[in-house]
């Protein structure tokens, strides 16, 4: 049993070539151990969606290796395979983009219970339509099609897709950002309870405030380098970096009002 | 006080959804004109090869739409070509529509870099041509007929969708149920038959719409050209030529029905695909 | 607050609705009631689909084009009823008295122009045509854009989303408004990009005296940066009051809006959610449209029309009707 469920070693993707060289990722390390919250903060740009998109095997790193349980992820532009393809599930920033639109939410989730389960058509939707009744989806809004959702919705939905293949790690890339308040705060305590349940999860969010209530650490990302990293509690107490402050000054409401009124004391 | 003229929350009234008007009214325009084809030419004295009168009689009880300079019912003609006329531009539509879809779709998700250039420079060259000029261009090549119209549009036409589907692919390829499908396993054969061609074929199928009624008039068009469908055979363009030169001394009815004919599937196809995005818009609103 | 609280521009008793060829009107605001006094910053805050845009068109006069109608009511300002305005008056006023910011994702600069021209019709929209090339760099000092020079030469693809904000945010401005509109602004973009604009907007407010309406899902932001809030809940205003007084809401559904803040939430604690959907347009019930998802519903919450505010315009006004049970919430 390896020490961590999922680990970075130097990760670094690049884009293009040349002129058009972008480097997203420079040389990121992080681990995530079974059942642990982690996020990744940092603002557009700063590589996190495209680190996470590494860690699910989305996209292959240029240089550096990502290990499931121990084992290489990705084998040349192949990465995972078998049993731990299933294990590490993401839900995407975009709620609008996260479900297809031809399909219902019902079918969506049945589909892949259907696909991991491997039963027939009846047990998948009454597997599918449990998953979604505890994301907080009636079986009326199940049958909906996607158009007819509202952002929140999608998200839940796009959630109980990604449980359907029992996984052990959830990357969730901005799942907030493009929802309502209410809305974000019914997501959160959903993924608490999954946290509960003993799921890892790795959050990838620009808001501290959202990663201080999910996460135990966090890794603070600027420009494709981990510019500070630690236990989230002590990252709001006592920020190193100008960066991190900065993030922390910005965070809307009374936390950033107290983080401001802390760091201009200093 | 507010002025409640709205409708009682809950209300079980069924709205008319818009566009109903366009669509069913295409729909009964070209359904009277396929029904006609079928039905005319069995029941009606004449054949449409036959001799029927005197030439260029003009409309009367006996022949509706007048005799044509060979004598033939122009009536009967007129609605004998309907099977080959709409037929031959179905299938010009299907077949670029079903190879352009799946080309450029294969296209758009690929990562091969000398692929994507190769074929890309292939759709574009061939979508520099203007499309009338580059079938008849083909026709020259492999010669006249039914066969050859259906082959050249194709050669030319599936291009138009290729570059729609492309385009669509490409951003349907980075969409995140796309995506989520690949974390959770599911097999590429799924992903591309399930996931992305449905949602790119939506864009291609609203062109092909509107393409229809491009093919149709190109049939048309080539068979006036006299490189189309071959007589004795009875088709719109063909009875279009035989009849223009005749206009001008005052034989109209060679030339004027199967003119309306070709018009009244034109305006169907037009009336469903403008009921179609109508309807689009609406439900897209949210 | 030393500005004295004259109202620039009144909601009264609004209703829109969005006529319809061939059916009822569908209603979608019911009512909207509220003020906005000079020099001040106003949060309008609800959820989506609670008709805070609705109302925000009305003030800018775009309602019709989007197909909707002012069913009811009455919409002030300065003492004219923009509710009966034809295009006439909506012409000296839009973009004149009254500027708008729109979301962030939604629109922004014309593309495919510079930002120099973009502020040139910005700026001649105010009749006064010289020095537009001056006016322009001091407007976007104004907010607080950096190598002027450079920024005029460029078109917004080169720009990030928060700059095209605040090159927004220098167009609406060039009339040097007495209203400013901002839609969501920030929604969509990075909160450090909010903190900016945010406190670009304050200092707007402050320089200038320009009111400012806020409009946003975000309580802990309007909380924050405003200071007066009106909360929308399913057409209707339900509570409107300044953020000190709004720190004891005396409507169930402000109390569940801040309940859910996470910026006030302890870590891993749960989250106060609100029970539910707020019912979509066209499925209103009637009486009070937040019954189905109130922890302290009574049976006379669900009959009749949905509650008026309850107090004078001014102070803290409710529309909940048994505010005496607020306690056990």
């Amino acid at each position: 049993m390896a020490e961590f469920l999922l680990e970075a070693k130097n990760v670094s993707v690049t884009f293009g070539s040349g002129s058009t060289k972008v480097e997203a990722v420079k040389n990121c390390s992080l681990t995530l151990r079974s059942g642990e919250p982690i996020g990744i903060v940092g603002e557009s740009g700063s590589g996190k969606s495209t680190l996470a998109r590494v860690l699910a095997g989305l996209q292959v790193p240029t240089e550096g290796e990502i290990y499931f349980n121990g084992e290489p992820v990705y084998k040349g532009s192949k990465s995972y395979t078998g049993e731990a393809r299933r294990q590490v599930q993401m839900v995407f920033q975009d709620p609008y983009g996260s479900l297809n639109p031809q399909l219902t939410g019902l079918n969506a989730v049945a589909e892949a219970v259907r696909i991991h389960d491997k039963t027939n058509k009846d047990e998948s939707e009454n597997r599918a339509l449990e998953l979604l009744r505890r994301m907080g989806i009636a079986e009326l809004d199940a049958i909906k099609k996607p158009r007819q959702l509202s952002g929140g919705q999608r998200q839940r939905v796009s959630v109980a897709r990604a449980l359907s293949a029992r996984p052990t790690v959830l990357l969730a890339d901005e799942p907030t950002s493009a929802i309502d308040q209410s809305a974000q705060a019914q997501l959160l305590n959903l993924f608490r309870g999954l946290l509960d349940d003993g799921l890892a999860i790795v959050l990838v969010s620009h808001d501290l405030g959202v990663i201080r209530y999910l996460t135990q650490r966090v890794y603070v990302m600027k420009d494709g380098v981990f510019v500070e990293s630690g236990v989230t509690e002590e990252i709001f107490n006592d920020p190193r970096e100008e960066y991190t402050k900065l993030l922390l000054a910005s965070i809307p409401g009374e936390l950033g009002v107290a983080a401001r009124r802390k760091l201009n004391k200093i | 006080m507010s002025t409640h003229v709205d409708t009682k929350p809950k209300s079980k009234k069924k709205f008319i959804k818009e566009g109903t008007f366009g669509i069913y009214t295409g729909i009964f325009m070209l359904g009277s004109l396929v029904l006609a084809g079928a039905i005319i030419p069995r029941i009606s004295k004449y054949g449409p090869d036959e001799l029927a009168s005197m030439p260029l009689a003009p409309p009367s009880r006996a022949n509706f739409f007048g005799t044509d300079v060979l004598g033939r019912d122009v009536f009967v003609r007129v609605f004998d070509a309907v099977f080959i006329d709409l037929g031959t531009a179905i299938i010009g539509v299907a077949i670029p529509l079903v190879v352009g879809t799946i080309i450029g779709t294969l296209l758009g998700i690929s990562q091969n870099k000398r692929v994507n250039s190769v074929v890309g420079s292939l759709i574009d060259g061939i979508n520099a041509f203007p499309f009338l000029v580059f079938v008849i261009a083909l026709i020259a090549f492999i010669g006249p007929g039914v066969g050859s119209i259906v082959l050249a549009i194709s050669l030319v036409n599936w291009a138009r969708y290729a570059r729609i589907a492309r385009t669509r692919a490409v951003v349907v390829n980075k969409q995140g149920y796309v995506e989520a499908a690949r974390t959770l396993g599911f097999s590429k054969k799924r992903i591309l038959f399930k996931h992305i061609i449905p949602n790119v074929s939506s864009e291609t199928r609203a062109y092909a719409l509107s393409d229809f009624i491009i093919v149709i008039i190109a049939i048309a068009a080539l068979s006036f050209l006299g490189l189309g469908i071959k007589p004795p055979q009875a088709e719109w363009g063909g009875m279009i030529r035989d009849g223009k030169d005749l206009l001008t001394v005052g034989f109209w009815w060679p030339t004027v029905f199967p003119g309306i004919a070709l018009c009244w599937a034109g305006i169907a196809v037009a009336f469903i695909s403008e009921g179609l995005t109508r309807r689009m818009r609406e439900v897209g609103t949210r | 607050m030393s500005t004295p609280a004259k109202p620039l521009i009144q909601i009264k008793d609004v209703v829109i609705g969005i006529p319809h060829k061939r059916r009822p009107t569908l209603i979608i605001v019911d009512k909207a009631n509220f003020d906005i006094n000079y020099g001040e910053m106003v949060g309008i805050v609800g959820e989506s689909g609670s008709g805070k845009t609705m109302i925000c068109r009305t003030m800018i006069g775009t309602l019709e084009r989007r197909g909707g109608k002012i069913m009811s009511g009455e919409v002030i300002f300065e003492g004219q009823d923009l509710a009966k305005a034809n295009d006439a008056t909506w012409k000296s006023l839009r973009g004149k008295s009254i500027g708008y910011v729109p979301q962030s994702a939604l629109a922004g600069p014309n593309p495919v122009l510079t930002i120099e021209a973009q502020l040139a019709e910005a700026l001649r929209n105010t009749g006064d045509t010289k020095n537009i090339k001056a006016r322009s760099k001091e407007l976007l000092d104004l907010v607080k854009i950096r190598r002027v020079d450079t920024v005029m030469k460029q078109y917004p693809y080169q720009l990030s989303g928060g700059m095209r904000q605040r090159v927004m945010i220098a167009c609406a401005l060039a009339t040097r408004p007495k209203l400013l509109i901002a839609d969501e602004p920030t929604t969509g973009l990075d909160v450090t990009v909010q903190s900016q604009i945010m406190d670009l907007l304050k200092e707007i407010r402050s320089e200038m005296g320009t009111a400012i309406v806020l409009i946003s899902h975000d309580l802990a932001l309007i909380d924050e940066v405003c200071d007066r809030v009106v909360v929308m809940h399913a057409g209707a205003t339900v509570e409107v009051g300044s953020v000190k007084e709004l720190e004891k809401p005396r409507h169930p559904y402000t109390i569940a809006l801040n309940s859910s803040r996470i910026d006030v939430a302890k870590p891993g604690s749960e989250l106060v959610t609100i029970k539910g959907n707020a019912p979509s347009v066209g499925e209103w019930n009637p009486g009070c449209r937040f019954a189905e998802r109130c922890s302290i519903v009574q049976a006379d919450c669900k009959v009749g029309v949905h509650p008026e505010l309850i107090g004078a315009s001014g102070t803290h006004q409710s529309a909940c009707i048994h505010t005496e049970l607020l306690e056990r919430i």
